[in-house]
C-alpha cells in the first residue's frame, strides 16, 4: 500500500461533485466513543435527561467537534496523498441526533492554476437522511497538474506563487 | 410591554478583546494510541494514520489534521469536571475557553460551537509536543428572537515545539 493518488486539477470541472463521505446511522455509542476520546463532558452528548429536560433539545447531540473532522476527511480523501486540503470553513447550524445518517458533500465552484499547481474552490456541507443541511461551508484544495509533481508537504502557500 | 435587552458587552468584556494567551505547550506528547482512538472514533481508517508504508509522504504515521485542537487536556493541577456533576444545572463544560485566555464574563448559561475556519499546513506526529497560541479576535452580541446571543471569536495557531506550523483556526463560540 503506497501513497494514494488524489484528484488531478486538469480533470476538475466547475459544478462537479466530489465523492461523498457517509457516516451512520449514528448511535449513542458513536457519540459516547467520540466524547470519551476527546474527554468532552458536555452533558448534551450523553445525558438524555439533561439534554431534553434541562436544555430542551430533542435528544442527545452528535458532537460538532466530530462533524468538523468529517468535513476535513471529505477533502483529505479527495486530495489523497498528492494534493492538499488547504482551507475549510463551516458553520454548525443544524442539530444531529442518534439515528441520523450524515453525508458530507462537496461541489466545485471555481478553479485556478497557480504556478505548478491548481487551486480548487468548493461549496461543502453535511446532509442528514432527510436532506437537511446542517454544516454549510466552503473549502479550498490544492491539486497537482496532470503529469506534474505532487503538492509539496508540509504545505506552504508560497508554492502557489512560485513559477 | 417593552423589555430592556441587557448589553453583555460590558467594559470588562470589551477589555479582553484582543487579549493573547502566552504560548501553551501540551502537557503530553502526541501518542500513537491516542491517535488511534481519535481516527477510530471518527470512523476514518485512512492508512496515513497507522500504516508506515502508506505514510511516506508524511515521514511516518500521522494524526488526523484536526487532532491538535483536542490535545490540551486537563492537567493534574486542574479540578475534576466530573466532581460537579451532582449539580443539576452544571453542563460539564469548562468555561475557560482556551488555556491562558481570561474568562469572558457573560451570565449566559448555554454554550455552543458555532463553527470553524481552518488553514491547514502539516499533520502532527506521535512524539511531538504541540504549542497553542490563542487570542480573542472579537466578542459581540446579537439580539435574536430567543434573546441575546454573544459570539466569542478566537484565533488559534498550533505549532510543533520546534515552531513548524500545523494549522490555524478561527473558532466562533456562541453563548446564549
Amino acid at each position: 500500500m503506497g501513497d494514494t493518488q488524489g484528484a488531478v486539477f486538469d480533470d476538475i470541472e466547475i459544478g462537479q461533485d466530489i465523492p461523498k463521505v457517509v457516516k451512520g446511522p449514528m448511535t449513542t455509542a458513536h457519540i459516547v466513543r467520540w466524547s470519551a476520546a476527546m474527554e468532552n463532558w458536555h452533558r448534551i452528548h450523553y445525558d438524555w435527561k439533561y439534554a431534553t429536560e434541562h436544555d430542551g433539545l430533542p435528544d442527545i447531540m452528535v458532537n460538532g467537534s466530530w462533524k468538523q473532522h468529517v468535513m476535513i476527511q471529505l477533502l483529505a480523501d479527495w486530495a489523497g496523498d498528492t494534493g492538499w486540503a488547504w482551507k475549510v470553513a463551516f458553520q454548525f447550524r443544524g442539530m444531529n441526533v442518534p439515528g441520523d445518517t450524515l453525508t458530507a458533500w462537496g461541489r466545485v465552484t471555481g478553479k485556478e492554476r497557480r504556478g505548478r499547481f491548481g487551486v480548487v474552490d468548493l461549496e461543502i456541507g453535511m446532509l442528514d437522511q432527510k436532506g437537511q443541511e446542517g454544516t454549510p461551508g466552503t473549502a479550498r484544495v490544492v491539486l497537482p497538474l496532470r503529469g506534474g509533481p505532487p503538492v509539496p508537504y508540509p504545505f506552504d502557500p508560497a508554492v502557489l506563487d512560485a513559477g | 410591554m417593552s423589555e430592556t435587552i441587557p448589553d453583555y458587552i460590558t467594559p470588562e468584556v470589551k477589555a479582553v478583546i484582543g487579549a493573547e494567551a502566552p504560548p501553551v505547550t501540551a502537557r503530553h506528547a502526541v501518542e500513537s494510541s491516542e491517535v488511534r482512538r481519535f481516527h477510530q472514533a471518527l470512523i476514518d481508517n485512512a492508512p496515513r494514520f497507522w500504516n508506515p508504508e502508506s505514510s511516506r509522504r508524511y515521514g511516518g504515521p500521522v494524526a488526523p489534521m484536526g487532532f491538535p485542537v483536542h490535545v490540551f487536556r486537563r492537567t493534574e493541577e486542574e479540578p475534576d469536571p466530573l466532581a460537579m456533576m451532582d449539580q443539576p444545572d452544571y453542563d460539564g463544560v469548562d468555561r475557560a475557553l482556551r488555556p491562558g485566555l481570561p474568562p469572558v464574563l457573560v451570565p449566559l448559561k448555554r454554550l455552543m460551537n458555532g463553527g470553524y475556519e481552518y488553514e491547514l499546513f502539516r499533520h502532527a506526529r506521535p512524539g511531538e509536543r504541540i504549542v497553542l497560541k490563542s487570542r480573542y479576535a472579537d466578542i459581540y452580541q446579537r439580539n435574536g428572537r430567543t434573546g441575546p446571543i454573544v459570539f466569542v471569536v478566537i484565533d488559534d495557531s498550533y505549532e510543533t515545539g520546534t515552531g513548524e506550523k500545523l494549522l490555524r483556526s478561527t473558532n466562533t463560540i456562541i453563548l446564549r
